[in-house]
């Protein structure tokens, strides 16, 4: 295999340039994280931008942060978690899920997209890139959006590109907006709701005036192998319910307070404050229940985006129909689903369900056989299909970069 | 008029009649406008100095009917104008003397409003505020909230990325939707999203959002609605100077509080506010910030406290806290009320709409208040200071000769400006027109193109919504070129490992 480390924007620009000489495509990584999510890549030329790693700038004031795509994820959270601010979608860890040694890089995160817990409430990584500097399948470094929280100058590209994958461009510099962490946090904790019930429990208080900021449901049967943070507040025999608030502490208690009593025919609940309420949102965040090093390890693992309210009965459905697993995030709207292994990660069977209930469903882990068996990313219907294979086509027409990686026609 | 339209195809304007016949037999009915008299309501959108009237208005009610419409000026060649309700400041829905100016103002009906999934499926001609009355019975609103919401349509406001002065907290239209349908200039109807957080495959809403009209009419929109927050305070603190304002505004933000709105007004704005209200707002002081905090009673309560003592260490002259709903709107009401204000003690003015690093904020007031002594025309200033979205009020009277231009270069003069402190042209109000021919003061070339290959996707013969955004129109033949660049490896240097 050829690996190209590039130093620079230039680098990048020449390597790309290359490639479209030499027909041959490129398997973009920063530091191969997440090599292991869609098709596989039709490729073997990797390139590799782990050196563009600095600070370009930071400006806690501003809550405006620069940086170089491949700079590493754990030294930009510490950066910005010295300045008390954080990114607010709260960017998965996908290392325990995927089996990892590292978190990754800026631009992997974005390039995969996978909010977390807060997405409720602050959007997801395409809601706070703010502005990037790329270079396109034509060999060419372009910027697109600003270094300002508001701008609407000229298309907003940097939503394409976030969630893309790595198929549109390589992405050289990110500006990402951050934002202060909040003072205080409360969970609210109810125990021994079915799915049901617990969707209708997170649809209340996600309606309720209260700002809520995490609402997510592990049901027993996903706690049966939990250690750690999970582990400690649940048992395979007792669902749990979680429900975050977030802000300044007198704020923050009273809302719980407050939202316990609008909850309360769904139980009492037990509330958990700061470091006990963050550790379990890591979890959740970070789907520990599907970790690769626990007994799920060999099961594939799908993310499925839905309608919330109807969470609850597409996820019961899911579990029932493939003596799988899932757990709820985002009040119904998120569910993470391992299931038993199969040539196909149960796809067909399972995407029935998700259409059916006006979702899509990603298989994220799975291996490589697999990958190469079913569609990855949700088949869409046939003209937004095209229209997407289109808006592809205008910034990679020779289908150099991550070639077949998000659509199992490319690859070939 | 100083910004050139491209000219008109003299072939198709020879085919007029028999286009509005066409039209007539896809939209039956009123649906189809093509006297003179009956056009001139549709010659401008907010920015009326610019006034062209259209070949055709063509107001169809079903998202058939636009389908049909699209259709047949893609296979005739005939340009098309989208339009909403007409509020942008922009030039965005500036008719063309050979298009079709396609409205979307029958389309008013809330479809569905769906509470547990917080979510409203509504057409695209339901204006702003009406989403949030729609659902008020219930408890919850539509955040984004832009100036002229009893007016502009949510069609509008997702062809503009429309903001606010709520959107350093809430986002702006596009942090703020879930689905919506458009027709591509094919004809072809996509649906994209839907009640999901997020959409599969590629973000294309995210794309389609502030594409101001040119990449395709949307018929039908779901946003994501917000429960009130339980109640909301105001600040109104003066100071002696416009630093001390800009340092309170970057403290107050250090501080980590994000407050649903936090305003700054400059001495001209104020006293024509003033004069204009009698809100009781200090006319001597050089900056006037209002701070809204909104969220549960005890949190606006203790913000109020926190945001206080930090205006006081920044040096402010006064500082009254709004103590009832009916003081909250009074301070607002100055704010609110700060462009007809300054209508009244000038004939004419240019709303510019540059945004710029907070930080900057001092040195570009200052640079603005030099150019306006250059250009000998007055400058107010109102700024959303929490993003950092200035709107400069450049003060002129159409009636003395090359007044018009003498303004408009000074606009052209601040927008500059602002990108060259870091930031960009315009933050909530659009390209559309009024922008355009400054885009290459902040993208290349390579950075337009790529933006223009991106419409070639959606409208490969560049029909709809020509000559707004950008200043150069390429062909998609010519952009979708790729340059190969001489031989193989031009990187012996490059490490390999």
């Amino acid at each position: 295999m050829d690996i190209l480390k590039v130093r620079d924007a230039q680098d990048v620009e020449q390597a790309v340039r290359a490639a479209i000489a030499s027909e041959q495509p490129l398997e973009i990584i920063g530091h191969g994280s997440k090599r292991m999510v869609g098709q596989p890549v039709a490729t073997n030329a990797v390139l590799d931008v782990s050196a563009l790693n600095a600070v370009t700038s930071y400006e806690p004031n501003e809550l405006i942060l620069t940086v170089q795509a491949g700079a590493p994820m754990a030294d930009v959270l510490s950066l910005i978690d010295s300045k008390n601010q954080q990114f607010s979608f709260e960017p998965m860890n996908t290392s325990q899920l995927l089996g990892t040694p590292d978190i990754g890089t800026i631009g992997g995160m974005i390039s995969a997209g996978l909010a977390g817990p807060r997405r409720i409430q602050a959007g997801g990584a395409r809601d706070h890139l703010l502005g990037v500097y790329a270079v396109s399948g034509f060999g060419d470094s372009y910027k697109a959006g600003g270094r300002v929280v508001k701008n609407v100058t000229g298309y907003d590209v940097c939503k394409l590109l976030a969630g893309a994958w790595g198929t549109l461009s390589v992405m050289t510099e990110v500006t990402l907006k951050v934002m202060p962490r909040a003072e205080s946090e409360r969970t609210l904790v109810l125990r021994g709701l079915d799915d049901i019930a617990a969707n209708k429990a997170m649809t209340a208080a996600l309606g309720s005036p209260f700002d809520v900021s995490g609402a997510a449901h592990l049901p027993g049967s996903a706690l049966r192998t939990t250690q750690g943070a999970l582990g400690e507040i649940a048992s395979p025999d007792q669902s749990v319910t979680l429900i975050r608030l977030e802000g300044i502490t007198a704020s923050a208690s009273q809302r719980a307070v407050s939202l316990s009593t609008t909850l309360k025919s769904f139980g009492v609940a037990e509330i958990l404050e700061d470091a006990a309420s963050a550790v379990l949102w890591a979890a959740v965040r970070d789907v520990t229940p599907f970790a690769a090093s626990g007994p799920r390890a060999m099961w594939p693992v799908w993310r499925i985006v839905t309608p919330p309210a109807s969470g609850g009965a597409l996820g019961q459905a899911i579990a029932k129909g493939s003596q799988g697993e899932v757990i709820y995030d985002w009040g119904g709207g998120l569910i993470w689903a391992a299931l038993p292994p199969s040539a196909d990660a149960q796809a067909a069977q399972l995407r029935k369900l998700v259409n059916a209930a006006g979702g899509h469903a990603t298989l994220i882990r799975a291996p490589e056989d697999v990958r190469r068996a079913v569609d990855v990313f949700h088949p869409q219907p046939k003209g937004i299909a095209a229209l997407g294979e289109r808006v592809r086509h205008s910034f990679d027409p020779k289908t150099i970069l991550n070639r077949g990686r998000m659509s199992r026609g490319l690859g070939t | 008029m100083t910004i050139m339209m491209p000219a008109p195809d003299q072939a198709v304007l020879a085919r007029r009649e028999a286009i509005v016949a066409a039209l007539h037999k896809l939209v039956p009915g009123e649906g189809v406008i093509s006297s003179a008299a009956e056009m001139l309501p549709y010659e401008s959108d907010g920015l009326m100095a610019y006034r062209q009237p259209p070949m055709v208005v063509v107001l169809p009610d079903t998202t058939e009917q636009v389908s049909k419409v699209l259709k047949y000026c893609h296979e005739n060649g005939i340009k098309v104008v989208p339009r909403g309700s007409g509020t942008s400041l922009s030039g965005g829905a500036l008719p063309l003397a050979d298009a079709v100016l396609l409205g979307l103002g029958k389309f008013k009906r809330v479809r569905e409003i769906d509470f547990d999934n917080r979510a409203v499926v509504v057409e695209p001609g339901v204006t702003n505020l009406a989403i949030s009355q729609a659902v008020a019975h219930a408890g919850f609103y539509y955040a984004p909230d832009p100036s002229s919401q009893i007016a502009c349509s949510i069609g509008g406001n997702v062809a503009e990325n429309s903001g606010g002065v709520h959107s350093l907290k809430y986002g702006m239209t596009t942090n703020n939707l879930l689905g919506c349908e458009i027709v591509l200039m094919s004809g072809e109807v996509i649906r994209v999203g839907g009640k999901t957080a997020e959409t599969s495959g590629y973000d294309l809403m995210g794309i389609i959002t502030g594409s101001e009209g040119l990449l395709g009419v949307i018929t039908e929109i779901t946003v994501r609605i917000l429960q009130k927050p339980e109640t909301a305070r105001a600040l109104m603190i003066g100071f002696a100077e416009v630093e001390h304002a800009g340092q309170c505004v970057a403290d107050v933000i250090s501080a980590g509080i994000i407050p649903g709105g936090m305003e700054m007004m400059d001495k001209p704005a104020i006293h024509a506010a003033e004069a204009f209200v009698h809100a009781g707002y200090p006319l001597d002081v050089e900056a006037l910030l209002i701070i809204e905090l909104d969220g549960p009673g005890v949190e606006v309560d203790e913000l109020i406290k926190r945001v206080e003592k930090i205006a006081l260490g920044c040096g402010s002259t006064t500082c009254q806290i709004s103590t009832s709903e009916q003081e909250r709107l009074l301070f607002w009401s100055g704010r609110k009320a700060a462009f007809p204000a300054v209508g009244r003690i000038s004939p004419d003015y240019l709303c510019m709409d540059g945004t710029i690093p907070r930080a900057a904020l001092p040195l570009v007031l200052r640079r603005m208040k030099e150019m306006s002594a250059k250009y000998g025309l007055g400058v107010a200033n109102v700024f959303h200071a929490g993003d950092g979205n200035l709107h400069p009020l450049i003060l002129y009277d159409a009636n003395k000769p090359g007044e018009l231009q003498l303004a408009e270069d000074f606009g052209a003069d601040i927008l500059r400006l602002c990108v060259e402190v870091g930031g960009v042209l315009t933050g909530e109000h659009g390209v559309g027109i009024e922008k355009r021919d400054l885009m290459p003061e902040m993208f290349s070339e390579v950075d337009l193109n790529q933006q223009q290959r991106i419409k070639c996707a959606f409208d490969s013969q560049g029909l709809l919504n020509p000559g707004k955004v950008f200043p150069t129109l390429h062909r998609c033949a010519e952009l979708g070129r790729v340059h190969v660049h001489g031989g193989k490896l031009a990187f012996p240097d490059l490490p390999r490992f």
